[in-house]
């Protein structure tokens, strides 16, 4: 995954977003380099969600542009579970692996019930507890060797051991040369895992800067 | 190709794990399919007809010297309509009120008038402005056409005496008096004992031909009685339930409902379990996500379809009905109904897309499926602009198509031409549908 290329895996240029007469991100700018784990900050409604479905394409801009880096893959976790209720967690990661392009879904899917501790059982997702669901929504955007990932407010449901799995899946992503850009409201979760923030304040992008600058700002204080 | 498999797969994995919901699917419509049958088995019920007799009508007449029971003619009536006898104020009301379609009034005259053959009596008849009215003129007309073929008979025998009593010399009895006819037999018989001269001689020859024309009276005038006669052949045929037009719409019906709601909702459910996000960043078009709606539609369609159409070809073929071609026909029927569920899951794509989310696209399908169907019962004769209007939905070319597989003699024309419009509107609603599935990421 480490190429040593400096330029943006992934990159979003003037990219803004409108729903109907409502401007949920104004035009943005900014750019995610290989082995770079970023925190994007902001209050409820900022347009983090909306930034983070931009970058994976899964929502397209309505001025400017997002590129990607020939061949890189993105995994996206959006903030809601996205998988279906009435298919176990092994059917969806099948599924999504197939979809994905995995070269053996089951075994894609069965490496990844262990990762996460799912149970590999006939029960619907649906049925599942709310941290399993968020486990298994982590788990298919890991499908498919991400070489960038996009998680949002992905430690919201899941409890102090699956963060510490989770956060230790990240380093390892950053290690392999992969990029993260985690959503999060937690100033707890910035020390140790992020190299740079950001912040959208109304769907402005406030700040971009190294976590050491960010800290140091009157903005750090005032999101706390 | 291989998303849209991927996701029908899915779909129908999903189904098979919902089979309440499957079963209403599949029950409701035929549900519906049969509360339709039902009305329009009311709708061919007897009609309700006030009869006022200002005559007091006896239970014989007779006429002609022929006995006709009009008991018995009431009861024959009887059989297409419902005959309450009322007053004429009740009746007028009744009729005002709609609760009697029609209303015959036999005048006080009509004995005297049907006695006396110098007037020809009058039925009276009073309709409504309903569209069963026309039904039950129709009726009355029929059956004062059968009264007047009884009395024409009757007349026809009497006036045949007379011819007879002309030939042949008798004591009849004309307007109630009772005359000696001579008859031309006797009549040339006087003439031979007269003296022979010129003039006895051209009676004699006169006499001789009135008797041959008279020997031809009795066949002319039955003939110009009735130049044409109806002979009833009775055949056993089809009941009303397994008619052609019933068996098409029920299974047009069955697969419109559940085409409609399965792809709407299906469509709309990608947004409600929030993975129209994953699939929409490039794993799958918006134009395959529609393609596996419809593919979804069309394969439950042929399934649910190969259902029915056994059921129905078991039941005619155990009950040894001729017509049409159950078996012989089912890959061509078959088709049509895979092609049908298509277009009509095309157009349930348009909905589930428009509607976004399964709830709303569940009721919106049942709103327009209703009135959908309903436009494709109408006939074309009675409300024009519901057969225009049903042309532009893939319901009644479903229908035409599935009666034409089946049961016309030569069916390649109407399956064909039937089979474009399916292809047209599903392209159509398809393409709408690749456009209004964008909306389900907003």
């Amino acid at each position: 995954m480490v190429t040593g290329d400096t330029s943006p895996v992934l990159a979003a240029r003037a990219a803004s977003r409108r729903f109907g007469d409502q401007t949920a991100l104004q035009p943005t700018t900014l750019e995610i380099r290989e082995a770079e784990v970023v925190a994007l900050l902001g209050p409820n409604g900022a347009g983090k969600s909306t930034l983070l479905a931009l970058l994976a394409g899964s929502l397209t801009p309505t001025s400017g542009a997002v590129e990607r880096r020939e061949g890189m893959r993105i995994g996206w976790t959006p903030q809601r579970p996205a998988h279906y209720g009435r298919l176990s967690p092994r059917e969806n990661l099948e599924l999504f692996a197939e979809l994905e392009g995995e070269s053996d879904p089951p075994a894609a899917a069965g490496r990844l019930l262990a990762q996460f501790e799912l149970p590999d059982s006939a029960r619907p997702s649906a049925r599942l507890s709310v941290g399993n669901r968020q486990r298994l929504n982590l788990a298919i955007s890991l499908l498919g060797n991400p070489d960038v990932l996009l998680l949002d407010e992905p430690t919201a449901a899941l409890d102090p051991p699956q963060r510490r799995k989770l956060w230790q899946t990240a380093v390892l992503h950053k290690q392999r040369g992969g990029a993260v850009v985690f959503a999060t409201q937690n100033h707890e979760e910035l020390e140790g895992h992020a190299d740079r923030v950001l912040v959208l304040l109304e769907g402005v992008l406030a700040f971009d800067g190294p976590l050491e600058e960010y800290e140091r700002t009157e903005l750090a204080r005032t999101l706390v | 190709m291989r998303p849209v498999l991927l996701l029908v797969r899915k779909d129908l994995r999903i189904l098979r794990r919902s089979p309440v919901l499957l079963g209403t699917l599949v029950a409701y419509p035929l549900v519906i399919a049969l509360l339709v049958g039902l009305v329009a088995g009311y709708a061919s019920a007897k009609p309700r007809v006030a009869l006022v007799d200002e005559a007091g009508l006896p239970h014989t007449i007779t006429l002609a010297g022929e006995t006709f029971n009009v008991d018995k003619t009431i009861r024959n009536v009887s059989e297409s309509v419902k005959l309450v006898g009322l007053s004429r104020d009740e009746a007028e009301r009744e009729l005002r009120n709609g609760e009697v379609v029609a209303v015959i009034t036999v005048p006080q005259d009509f004995l005297s008038n049907l006695r006396g053959m110098l007037h020809s009596p009058q039925l009276q008849v009073q309709t409504g402005t309903g569209t069963l009215a026309s039904r039950v003129k129709q009726q009355i007309q029929a059956l004062v056409y059968s009264l007047n073929r009884q009395l024409q008979g009757a007349f026809i025998r009497t006036n045949l005496g007379y011819v007879h009593a002309l030939k042949h010399g008798a004591t009849i009895s004309f307007l109630g008096r009772k005359i000696e006819i001579l008859g031309l037999d006797k009549s040339e018989e006087l003439l031979a004992q007269l003296p022979p001269s010129s003039q006895r001689d051209r009676v004699i020859a006169f006499v001789h031909d009135a008797r041959l024309a008279l020997a031809q009276t009795d066949a002319a005038m039955r003939a110009t009685a009735n130049p044409i006669q109806l002979v009833e052949v009775s055949k056993r045929g089809r009941t009303w339930a397994l008619s052609a037009q019933v068996q098409s719409y029920a299974l047009a019906v069955t697969i419109a409902f559940l085409t409609l709601l399965l792809a709407a909702s299906a469509l709309a459910a990608e947004r409600d379990e929030n993975v129209i996000g994953r699939l929409a960043r490039g794993l799958v078009g918006f134009g395959q996500l529609v393609w596996a709606k419809v593919a979804l539609a069309a394969a439950v369609a042929l399934g649910l379809g190969a259902g029915i159409a056994l059921v129905f070809g078991i039941i005619i073929q155990a009950a040894g009905i001729e017509g049409g071609e159950p078996w012989e026909r089912l890959p061509l029927l078959l088709a049509g109904v895979a092609l049908a569920g298509a277009s009509l899951g095309a157009l349930g794509a348009l909905i589930g897309g428009l509607a976004r989310e399964a709830r709303t696209a569940s009721l919106v399908a049942v709103l327009i499926v209703l009135p959908i169907v309903f436009l494709g019962l109408v006939p074309k004769e009675v409300v024009p602009a519901a057969a225009w209007i049903s042309e532009a939905f893939p319901f009644s070319h479903a229908a035409r198509l599935f009666q034409s597989a089946l049961f016309d003699s030569s069916p390649w024309s109407g399956t064909g031409r039937e089979a474009l419009w399916l292809l047209g509107l599903g392209g159509g609603f398809g393409l709408l549908a690749r456009v209004a599935a964008r909306r389900l990421l907003a």
